[in-house]
């Protein structure tokens, strides 16, 4: 009984020597670091605008019934790309599951390009 | 429904109401696609089974495509907004944020005029 608490403690030391050493040869040297909270994700899911381009990009280009090399941010479904009404309503679907954002009814009907796709997700406060 | 067989009706016929009458179906056509197909994605929840159901809806709706007659138009959106109100679901996909969804008014922000005064247990004490 004896013997097995002295080998414990024996056991035990080695580990409590090596956490001194531990913390004085990381050097804590982030500056602000103790202003600032490094480790927070707090407001970092303000979209920015260049990620929602990218992402509506990738949304119309995966459409089976558009040519990708004709996608831009300017481009407008039913002029440019040659699509249907309910086309429309598709991609503006797709964009909403993609952003997970509910659009009521009048507003989708009223997105009709690329450009007011990016301003109208752009400048939504719920935008994923 | 389409916009070239929009446009060849305007040529024919350029009364406005005629115009604005088609335009208004073409919205409410327009909304109940999007509404069908949400309907759709709430039913079919697997994407593949989605997809095939996605596509016989929209052949049910470019079957009627080139439907000229203002009335006929008018019976078959009727028709149709009918059959979408029958099969409804009853537990819809909401997003969480949105009006239905589970994080509605969750957290609502307080009132204005109200303070929190952070004491941290000093009470009356000290």
């Amino acid at each position: 009984m004896a013997m097995r608490a002295a080998i414990l403690r024996h056991i035990r030391l080695p580990a409590r020597a090596q956490t001194l050493a531990g913390p004085r040869s990381r050097e804590w040297s982030l500056p602000g670091s103790s202003a600032s909270r490094s480790m927070s994700s707090h407001g970092d899911d303000h979209l920015t605008k260049e990620e929602v381009v990218e992402r509506v990009l990738a949304v119309v280009k995966s459409f089976p019934k558009v040519d990708p090399a004709t996608v831009s941010p300017d481009v407008h479904f039913q002029n440019d790309l040659g699509l249907d009404s309910l086309d429309n309503v598709e991609i503006v679907m797709a964009l909403e599951e993609e952003f997970k954002l509910e659009i009521p009814d009048l507003e989708a009907d009223k997105i009709d390009s690329c450009r007011l796709a990016i301003e109208y997700i752009y400048n939504h406060p719920m935008a994923g | 429904m389409s916009t070239a067989a929009g446009a060849a009706a305007a040529v024919a016929t350029s009364a406005a109401g005629y115009l604005t009458r088609r335009a208004a179906q073409k919205e409410r056509v327009r909304i109940l696609y999007r509404r069908a197909l949400k309907d759709t994605l709430n039913w079919a929840v697997h994407r593949h089974l989605f997809y095939q159901d996605a596509s016989d809806l929209r052949e049910r709706f470019e079957a009627n495509k080139h439907v000229e007659d203002l009335d006929t138009i008018d019976r078959l959106i009727a028709d149709a907004e009918a059959s979408y109100n029958k099969w409804r679901h009853p537990d819809p996909y909401i997003v969480p944020w949105a009006p239905g969804g589970s994080k509605f008014t969750r957290n609502p922000t307080p009132p204005s005029g109200i303070e929190i005064i952070y004491d941290y247990g000093r009470e009356d004490n000290d």
